[in-house]
């Protein structure tokens, strides 16, 4: 286990893997399989024939409605900064595009079993794309490689702020005003010419002050009441260690956070009313299969 | 387990918080792993109880009480 905290949580039980991690279902494993079978093909050979980009504004549209065929709900770009790389890691792009597929709400209320396909689902999705997409990259001449769940070297939250998908909430996810934090992702660091996208600030963190709903509701109470500051962004450090009993030691997956996020209103309002009108029955903190 | 924060200290003094830590050798680990960054010289770092999540614990609690 890569994680130091859930192995020494999943040690401390007797175990030598989390229940979690453990109890995962044909469906979930053939999701991850497909990761794990496409990572080989993140990099790969360049065009010699190097397409020139005289206007990096079109071929900015282009890559975007490119990422948008291919199945992808949001797709920015912006310039690849050091806080994006993973610690020890080194990517030399100029650039990275950054794609996301979003969760279907409806589905993932159907319980954990659901919440966990559908995260498998879309994580496998952001897999093709990323693949995809440095693929097209490459064919274009210019250098690409795919990062996504099954090898990365890059840090998605950083990526998505600059790129201007949302803000960061107080359960430790970003937030998009369409689709909440029901979202995951897929990268391409590549050299091709690109324009920016820019941050988007529509009062997230300000909202996330009073709000409170998914601190309310975490069984473990692992979503702090206070913030810390990262360069000049605020972040609520989620707790692990009260997480982990209900995310990673149990057999079922938790997203309860994500679920309950009034971002999710918008897209979804009578659907979010009635989450919210069984968390109220149930008790807010009870995890979700009761 | 303990609960440590890394913050980085930039050349203008502001302070940064790396994040959430659960143990003296992974918070030093990272602190390492900054300092050898060639691109942060410049900045410092220290090691922090997380003093502000027990607190957050103490109100939580109140507040189921």
């Amino acid at each position: 286990m890569a994680d130091p905290v859930l192995a020494e949580m999943v040690h401390a039980t007797g175990a030598t893997e989390s229940r979690h991690y453990a109890a995962v279902k044909p469906v979930i494993q053939a999701y991850r399989a497909s990761w794990v079978k496409l990572a080989p093909f993140r990099d790969g050979p360049v065009n010699a024939s190097r397409v020139t980009v005289n206007d990096p504004a079109a071929m900015t549209a282009q890559i975007k409605a490119k990422a948008m065929e291919l199945g992808a709900n949001l797709v920015g770009v912006c310039r690849l900064q050091p806080q994006m790389i993973d610690l020890g890691s080194e990517v030399s792009h100029e650039f990275v595009i950054a794609c996301c597929v979003a969760e279907d709400y409806e589905k993932v209320l159907h319980g954990p079993d659901d919440v966990e396909e559908e995260a498998m689902r879309t994580y496998a999705k952001c897999t093709e794309i990323s693949t995809a997409m440095a693929a097209h990259v490459r064919d274009l001449g210019y250098p690409a490689i795919a990062h996504h769940n099954g090898a990365s070297e890059v840090q998605a939250i950083p990526i998505f702020y600059q790129v201007g998908f949302g803000e960061l909430g107080r359960h430790g996810s970003l937030i998009n005003e369409r689709y909440g934090a029901s979202f995951r992702p897929g990268f391409v660091t590549t050299d091709l010419p690109l324009v920016e996208d820019r941050p988007r600030e529509f009062g997230v963190q300000d909202f996330c002050m009073n709000c409170n709903v998914c601190q309310r509701n975490c069984p473990g109470d692992a979503i702090p009441q206070d913030y810390v500051m990262t360069h000049g962004i605020k972040r609520w450090l989620i707790d692990l260690e009260k997480c982990y009993p209900y995310s990673r030691l149990r057999e079922e997956y938790c997203h309860l956070c994500v679920d309950v996020c009034p971002y999710n209103v918008k897209s979804h309002p009578e659907t979010y009313k009635a989450l919210m009108k069984e968390r109220k029955q149930v008790g807010y903190k009870t995890p979700k299969t009761y | 387990m303990e609960k440590l924060y890394v913050n980085a200290i930039g050349p203008d003094g502001e302070v940064s918080t790396v994040g959430l830590f659960y143990s003296q050798p992974e918070a030093q680990k990272i602190v390492d792993m900054l300092s050898a960054n060639s691109e942060r010289t410049g900045y410092r770092y220290e090691i922090v109880e997380a003093v502000r999540h027990v607190l957050s614990e103490k109100d939580s609690l109140r507040t189921r009480s």
